[in-house]
């Protein structure tokens, strides 16, 4: 039974979990199995995998708790644990294919100016539900091919909508290294959407 | 004073600001509205009188969109469930 007169914090249920209380894990994984599932998704693109992921960080997570310093926060610790578990079965079961993030960026002429609108229309993509649930299936591959550094903050921030200061936290870097990382993140899925909405003009600039 | 050369976006010509500083370093606080007044003042003149990043600009809000869209991911039925039995087997505990 759920008691729901007073929520407990992440800190009263990591310590129940501790002291072997079955009831406080079960709370934990109400509460985080949804974040924890999507965060894990992120990695594997694939749902089967994503909840396998899910449950072994729960694992690891009762297993590890007594590691856990009391000083920090949850969230973050248990955010890691959920990516570190997700990136090792992602490299079991497929050898990444990563691109540098320097290849896909937008390009200018020596003077600073934009070289070309590679983009042809920006709201025609999104108004039609069709294409737009398929620029979004691309968009998610195009986040698949991104250094991990990269690919963790534009999932955290950009689909998971996570505030940029529990996401630094949880990545361990500080606030500028996020808004850089994240930038170029959406810089280089910005680019790829744009080459594949105009290949035609990806032929043009390389002839 | 330096002389600009004729181009075809010299209408974006800016005396600060270029398309390759707005796009590579200003755009994301300008998007966050974490961006100095001044400042921002300054890239809305630059794009005021430059399509190019106009439309660039648009292309990074629909990323931003196209990205928003893959949140509402549906979590398996019962998997809160699934994954306690699952621990529990594990761990030898019995509830």
């Amino acid at each position: 039974m759920v008691d729901d007169a007073a929520a407990p914090t992440d800190l009263d249920l990591v310590r129940r979990i501790k002291a072997g209380d079955e009831q406080a894990l079960e709370q934990m994984i109400e509460r985080y199995h949804a974040r924890v599932y999507s965060l894990s998704y992120g990695v594997l693109r694939n749902a089967e995998d994503a909840e396998e992921s899910t449950q072994d960080t729960f694992l690891t997570l009762y297993r590890k708790i007594g590691t856990f310093d009391e000083s920090k926060k949850f969230f973050s610790w248990f955010y890691r644990v959920a990516l570190n578990q997700a990136y090792s079965r992602a490299r079991r079961r497929r050898p990444g294919t990563k691109i540098s993030i320097q290849e896909h960026l937008p390009r200018f002429r020596e003077d600073g100016h934009l070289a070309a609108l590679d983009w042809p229309d920006a709201s025609v993509a999104v108004e039609d539900e069709a294409s737009a649930r398929e620029l979004a299936a691309r968009a998610e591959e195009f986040i698949g091919e991104l250094p991990r550094a990269y690919r963790d903050v534009i999932w955290m921030a950009d689909v998971e909508e996570m505030p940029a200061a529990e996401i630094a936290e949880t990545l361990g870097i500080s606030i500028p290294a996020f808004k850089s990382r994240l930038h170029r993140a959406r810089l280089h899925v910005r680019q790829r959407l744009a080459e594949i909405s105009r290949p035609a003009a990806r032929q043009q600039a390389a002839s | 004073m330096k002389k600009k050369t004729r181009s075809p976006s010299d209408a974006c010509r800016s005396e600060d600001i270029t398309c390759k500083r707005l796009v590579m370093e200003a755009l994301y606080d300008f998007e966050a509205g974490t961006m100095p007044a001044g400042e921002r003042a300054e890239l809305e003149r630059h794009l005021a009188a430059c399509p190019p990043c106009v439309r660039f600009l648009d292309s990074y809000r629909a990323t931003g969109k196209t990205l928003r869209a893959l949140k509402p991911r549906e979590i398996p039925p019962m998997l809160a469930r699934t994954v306690f039995q699952f621990v529990k087997a594990r761990c030898g505990k019995k509830s």
